[in-house]
């Protein structure tokens, strides 16, 4: 009787094992609408910060969720379908790529942004290339 | 910053914009592919930033790594945290010139040209030559390229358990449609 309890304990252990082996492959990308910012920031005093020292900058805000607030000058979709919304600066400001499964839910809000007014945009910072790279993000509705 | 947008609108709708300074795409694409038994690994960039000099055929193309994604976050995880080191390493960097340059290739359909020049990833130079096309593409011009690397000659170590399983070289393309970028 031991052994027959031994074999089903191992079994159990074999399954809950798998499933957690399963559910880290297959685990999702995080929903970055769900993630609350580290940092919350006007776009151009995030900029100052990254044109002062890249290197503090990057250590401080990559891969963290930030929150920027500024000045929506382009709004472009890229070849792949990705929504692209650069703030302040066309050539040298903050480009925020949408996150794909939140604009496929929200073309709405999208829509209604208009170049020239303020917006706020979540995502996470992903360091400096020209300008600041901000992906993937999603607009907050104020 | 209004000026320089401005130039560059003007340079956009400029009918005599080739021939001369730089040309610029801020969000250039590359992936690297790999076939495996399992499944097929695939990273994607759509971040990267390229500059062309129509002057002397000088090209660059740089991208953060943390840019490029993967369908499983997990893939996504191993690739910058395991092999690419991305905290250690953020940036790749390639710096090349097309051979034969001239600048009616800026003007013309189209066609297959080679770069040489070296490539920096994971902190690792190698120079390298790789085939592409260079050449206007729906009257922009665009520049693409095929090329093969061995993650091994960059000093990307990946563990044997799971060496198998990842092809011994993976596919990079590369895809940029640039706008003048007055200087």
């Amino acid at each position: 009787m031991k052994i027959k309890y031994a074999i089903i304990l191992v079994l159990v252990l074999i399954v809950v094992g798998a499933g957690i082996g399963l559910k880290m492959f297959f685990k999702p990308h995080a929903d970055i609408s769900k993630l609350d910012a580290e940092y919350k920031v006007e776009a151009t005093a995030i900029m100052d910060e990254f044109q002062k020292d890249e290197n503090a900058a990057t250590l401080k805000y990559s891969e963290k969720p930030i929150e920027i607030n500024g000045k929506l000058v382009a709004k472009n979709k890229l070849p792949n379908g990705t929504d692209l919304l650069v703030l302040e600066n066309e050539m040298e400001g903050i480009s925020c790529q949408l996150d794909s499964n939140w604009a496929a839910a929200n073309p709405q809000v999208i829509q209604a942004l208009e170049t020239g007014s303020q917006v706020t945009v979540k995502g996470v910072c992903k360091g400096f290339l020209m300008e600041i790279k901000v992906s993937p993000a999603v607009v907050v509705s104020k | 910053m209004l000026k320089k947008v401005f130039i560059l609108i003007l340079l956009v709708t400029s009918v005599n914009v080739f021939g001369q300074g730089k040309f610029i795409a801020k969000n250039a694409f590359i992936s690297f592919y790999s076939s495996t038994p399992m499944e097929d690994i695939l990273g994607e960039c759509n971040e990267a930033v390229t500059i062309l000099d129509s002057e002397n055929g000088e090209i660059i193309f740089q991208s953060i790594m943390t840019t490029f994604h993967f369908k499983r976050a997990l893939m996504e995880e191993h690739f910058n945290e395991n092999y690419m080191e991305s905290a250690k390493f953020p940036k790749a960097k390639f710096k090349g010139k097309i051979e034969g340059f001239s600048k009616d290739m800026l003007k013309a359909p189209a066609a297959n040209i080679k770069i040489t020049g070296q490539l920096n990833v994971h902190g690792v130079e190698k120079t390298i030559t790789v085939p592409g096309t260079l050449g206007l593409e729906d009257g922009k011009l665009a520049a693409t390229s095929k090329f093969k690397v061995t993650p091994e000659e960059y000093g990307i170590a990946i563990p044997s358990l799971v060496r198998d399983k990842i092809g011994k070289e993976m596919e990079v393309t590369v895809k940029a449609t640039y706008l003048p970028f007055g200087q």
